[in-house]
């Protein structure tokens, strides 16, 4: 089918303003001061990050009946025990000694058979059942079965881990994801098992990382070097995504991709044999309904964020995730990782490695601006963003946190 | 005569064998540490060899290529690396980028 290239109602250009659809957002600036303030930061712990669903990692990362990993939580002062058991079932614990509290795992995966703590040999199952107590008859009623590894809320959805400190969770995983969830399964999770990843640690609060990949507008400018005519167009220079869709407290946009875009040499060679983030021949046909909702033939790719830190964006062949990790107020742990099938030969191979870097290029720009941004937030100096249209993720985040940390109406 | 470290048919890319590295992060490390009309010479040289390489890699399984082919595939990756600062930065790193170093792989 031959792409028109001239104007066309979902092209961007078609004036839509977004902000009338969801009048409960206003239009006026936003403040600053939760992405600088102290206070801010220990209320999203406490009240968001220590009682929502978490994605931690996916099961591939466990393969086999008896495999490990280690997901340190800073955020939620904690760190937690991944693993599949004998029985192949897949459960979290706090990675902390029944006995006198010390770390039992301290490497950041594995597999094993048992647990045991460095201090005092305490022994725990996969299933964190407490096995073995050395000079056990030296302690008085011991209960044993009792005092296994503190169990923490953990489910799956589409081959991604999830975990949820909050004992008694309010809503389920799947609650948690709503809609959003519930459109993208269907997507081939399962069949691009190959993951490059990346992780940086970020002078940044953890909303001024995440608004940055929450808009398209940045686009011509930040990535002007990089992806010069992929996401823009002579009739959409601004990068205006085509399609949004705020649910609860999850939301996606669908990003507008060029029809006209011109492959440098080396991005046709690869393109040959393998998907990436500018490639643009895709099969709709094979998309769940939550994929390309809206089925525009300008589709580059869907950025969906689960709340309040996981960002799942959906191209056609290739998926990349983003974890933001508070660490402090102007401290983030930032984690991308891009996932391909499993190549099957050597030019699979080459196309990933070209797809992967220039990704990586992308990411170093827009990785560029952040840790000078948050030093100039802390001058002071202005109190408020300014945001345009199609900031209304930006927007609705601010508000979904916001809503749940009450800074605004306390006391 | 230096033992032969590529294929045969691919003798002429021998002076880029230094560009033969197993990871992102060593071949990245090149890519910055060089200079770039080196770059941009490799990347010329390897793209004009291309549609003879990959058909040439094609015959081997990726667990099993022979140590010369596995030295060209190699090659092949490099040019996937260096791509990016012929084709769009005329520089060895991003324009303006965030630090690589900083920019850690947990891939090879």
């Amino acid at each position: 089918m031959a792409i028109q290239t001239h104007h066309d109602t979902d092209a961007g250009t078609n004036g839509t303003v977004w902000h009338e659809a969801y009048p409960e957002l206003g239009t006026g600036p936003i403040p600053i001061e939760p992405c600088v303030s102290a206070e801010y930061f220990e209320l999203e712990r406490e009240r968001i990050y220590k009682k929502t669903w978490l994605n931690v990692g996916r099961i591939e990362q466990l393969p086999r009946p008896g495999d490990y990993f280690v997901k340190d939580l800073p955020v939620c002062d904690t760190s937690v025990i991944l693993t599949r058991g004998r029985d192949g079932v897949l459960q979290a614990f706090h990675n902390m000694c029944s006995h006198r509290g010390n770390k039992i795992v301290w490497d950041q995966h594995g597999s094993c058979q048992n647990f045991t703590c460095k201090f005092h040999g305490w022994s725990y199952g996969l299933d964190g059942s407490l096995r073995f107590v050395p000079d056990e008859e030296r302690f008085c009623d011991l209960k044993k079965d009792r005092l296994g590894l503190t169990p923490v809320r953990a489910d799956v959805w589409e081959g991604f881990i999830f975990i949820n400190l909050d004992p008694t969770p309010p809503e389920t995983l799947t609650e948690h994801l709503g809609e959003l969830g519930a459109g993208l399964e269907g997507y081939p999770f399962a069949h691009l098992t190959t993951c490059y990843a990346w992780s940086t640690e970020l002078k940044a609060n953890w909303k001024v990382l995440k608004d940055a990949f929450h808009e398209a507008y940045h686009v011509p400018f930040l990535h002007k070097r990089s992806l010069p005519d992929s996401f823009t167009s002579p009739d959409n220079p601004y990068a205006h995504a085509f399609a949004f869709r705020l649910y609860e407290r999850n939301h996606r946009m669908s990003v507008f991709g060029n029809p006209g875009h011109q492959p440098s040499p080396v991005e046709l060679l690869a393109h040959r044999f393998g998907a990436s983030i500018v490639k643009r021949d895709w099969e709709m046909a094979d998309l769940p309904p939550g994929v390309n909702p809206t089925r525009s033939q300008f589709w580059a790719f869907d950025a969906n964020m689960i709340f309040p830190n996981f960002d799942v964006f959906v191209f056609d062949g290739t998926y990349l995730t983003h974890n933001f990790w508070p660490l402090a107020p102007a401290r983030t742990l930032w984690e991308v990782k891009t996932y391909f099938p499993a190549a099957q030969n050597t030019a699979q191979r080459f196309s990933q490695e070209y797809s992967k870097v220039l990704l990586r290029e992308a990411l170093l720009e827009d990785a560029s601006t952040l840790e000078a941004t948050q030093s100039m937030l802390a001058s002071g100096a202005k109190k408020e963003f300014v945001l345009q249209d199609q900031e209304l993720l930006v927007r609705h985040g601010h508000k979904v946190i916001e809503d749940m940390v009450g800074f605004y109406r306390r006391p | 005569m230096p033992e032969a470290r590529l294929p045969e048919q691919f003798r002429d890319l021998e002076q880029w064998i230094g560009w033969s590295l197993e990871t992102e992060g060593e071949r990245s490390d090149r890519r910055q540490a060089s200079a770039m009309e080196d770059i941009t010479a490799f990347y010329e040289a390897m793209l004009a060899r291309m549609e003879e390489v990959l058909p040439y890699l094609e015959q081997f399984s990726l667990e099993e290529l022979p140590d010369d082919a596995k030295r060209l595939f190699y090659l092949t990756l490099s040019l996937a690396e260096v791509a990016p600062a012929v084709e769009q930065f005329g520089q060895p790193s991003v324009v303006d980028g965030y630090d690589i170093k900083r920019f850690v792989a947990s891939h090879r």
